[in-house]
């Protein structure tokens, strides 16, 4: 019995490899020598390895109930339980498959759409023509939307609905500017470039031409000096330079850019086809060419159409201006072959004439 | 954000390197991660949740054991893995309960494993008998077995634990005990 439990204690020590180098090789001699032993040992061998096995497994399902104690396995059931509706099933066996008819189907029908899209652009020019007769829809009218406060201004503390430009006719305080700026205006004022704001009323309305004059009533107006730029009475050749000065932000901006066309939208001959940069805002802005001189009034741009913007010809300014009694405009603006701009450099110009180009709020 | 990431299903990779580090975080992620595919599976080929979770954690056995042993190859993924072994224990099941002889509707993909449940059922078989064997010990045989061979306490641990007086008697004690064991565990099944 006691030798039994030592050559046992002495068994396990070489399992566990705690046997001293000698003892070592004394004992695995006695395991070649005596085949009992030898069959102790490997026997001894197996069954501790069952044992331990046992003990791994045993946690590690003890570690696994602690886990599955923690998830919620009502829920679970609820959600992974056979539901009665066979779509549902049906879904959920066959969710890849459905997916790749998804998306095939995704893809014939973005591809089917973009064919047809492609071959509608070829036949857009008949279309196009078609809503020519229809020039004022499809043209992109420049008013701008003023949702920024207005700074504080005499008169009108609320902020102004719409925006546009003007400038000045007569030195007394006619301004011009689009129609469309000041349609279904309620009270209209003014502001030059150094913030000064005037009430101003229409005095005449042009829907026809998108024209309207403007006259200055405020107290605090006082007169400008003679105007610097004259109307250019003779139409515009293709190609000229001009630019523009307009209100799209709460400062001028300059615009610049050449005539590309002697007619406007859809042939219109009472309007120039500009190519110019310009934004909402710029409506009723002079459009002026290099000798400083005013050839039109900005008013429009195509939205499908690169760089096309419109301008009333000049000649409906003086038009327009001729309907008002003569004797209540003072020193007008008029034809001139010579004007005090020509020859100045662009700079000098806009110096000279951002005096009387003006912001018009507009609020109903 | 790390409540987040940690209770989410840990990559294979990490997987297999927490298995081998004995980490219990990955091995809580694992078992909470795939256990909802399993349900699913079982909850539809006429088993409630309970054969899930039998099912289960033998499959996570039979990975742990595989991994454990060194010779895991990952061949595909871990979720193929897992599934495949579930679905071939439950179709086993199923088999014996003569309840069906067919297939099981399935919800992934699948891969053969055969070969390594096979194997696992022999381990299986050792480990019920261990069990019992353990269990027919009795204490405090069981729990200085358990204490010197499974949680690696010293003999003199057990001495002082079971107030022998001398690390001698400990030894005499556990040999006795362990001589008994091997018989309960050698002997040929009576049942």
């Amino acid at each position: 019995m006691r030798n039994e439990i030592k050559l046992e204690a002495i068994i396990e020590d070489y399992l566990m490899g705690k046997l001293s180098p000698e003892e070592k090789e004394a004992f695995e001699l006695l395991r070649v020598n005596d085949p009992a032993v030898d069959h102790k040992v490997v026997a001894h061998k197996f069954f501790l390895d069952s044992l331990k096995q046992y003990g791994n497994v045993h946690s590690l399902i003890q570690q696994m109930d602690k886990a599955h104690a923690e998830m919620d396995m009502e829920s679970l059931v609820e959600e992974y339980k056979p539901h009665p509706s066979y779509i549902v099933n049906m879904w959920r066996k066959n969710k890849s498959a459905f997916a790749i008819a998804a998306s095939f189907l995704l893809i014939s029908i973005f591809s089917i759409y973009s064919i047809q899209h492609n071959t509608k652009q070829n036949g857009t020019y008949e279309v196009m023509r078609r809503e020519i007769t229809n020039i004022k829809n499809s043209q992109n009218k420049l008013v701008r939307s003023l949702n920024a406060p207005a700074k504080q201004e005499k008169g009108h503390l609320n902020a102004a609905k719409f925006g546009g430009t003007g400038f000045a006719l007569t030195a007394n305080g006619y301004l011009c500017t689009n129609f469309h700026v000041i349609r279904d205006a309620d009270s209209i004022y003014v502001q030059n470039n150094k913030g000064d704001s005037y009430k101003v009323k229409v005095v005449y309305r042009d829907p026809q031409y998108d024209i309207a004059i403007l006259k200055i009533i405020d107290e605090s107006f006082s007169p400008l000096a003679t105007l610097p730029y004259k109307l250019k009475k003779n139409a515009i050749g293709m190609g000229e330079n001009v630019y523009t000065l307009g209100f799209p932000k709460d400062d001028a901006v300059l615009g610049e850019g050449y005539v590309s066309s002697r007619t406007g939208h859809g042939g219109d001959t009472t309007q120039y086809q500009v190519s110019i940069p310009i934004n909402p805002g710029n409506s009723g802005g002079p459009l002026l060419d290099n000798q400083g001189n005013i050839i039109g009034v900005i008013t429009a741009k195509e939205n499908q159409v690169e760089g096309a913007a419109f301008a009333i010809k000049s000649k409906y300014i003086l038009e327009a201006l001729n309907a008002i009694p003569q004797d209540s405009l003072g020193k007008k603006v008029a034809y001139s072959k010579k004007n005090p701009l020509q020859g100045l450099n662009r700079t000098r110009q806009i110096e000279k004439i951002e005096d009387y180009v003006y912001m018009i709020k507009v609020y109903n | 954000m790390s409540n987040k990431l940690s209770s989410s299903v840990p990559t294979d990779r990490e997987v297999v390197l927490g298995i081998l580090n004995n980490s219990e975080d990955v091995l809580n992620r694992l078992y909470i991660g795939y256990f909802p595919m399993i349900l699913q599976l079982i909850l539809n080929n006429n088993g409630d949740e309970d054969d899930a979770k039998d099912v289960y954690q033998e499959a996570i056995i039979i990975l742990y054991n595989k991994i454990k042993s060194g010779d895991f190859e990952l061949s595909s993924k871990l979720k193929t893995y897992i599934y495949s072994v579930c679905r071939r224990i439950w179709l086993k099941k199923l088999a014996q309960q003569s309840k069906t002889t067919g297939n099981v509707s399935d919800f992934e993909d699948v891969i053969a494993v055969d070969v390594d449940v096979e194997e696992h059922e022999e381990k299986d078989l050792q480990f019920e008998k261990m069990g019992s064997a353990l269990k027919n010990l009795g204490e405090p045989c069981k729990t200085i077995i358990q204490d010197f061979y499974i949680n690696n306490l010293s003999m003199q641990d057990i001495c002082e634990k079971f107030g022998y007086t001398n690390t001698d008697n400990a030894k005499t004690q556990k040999y006795k005990c362990l001589q008994r064991l091997k018989k309960l565990f050698f002997k040929p099944d009576t049942a």
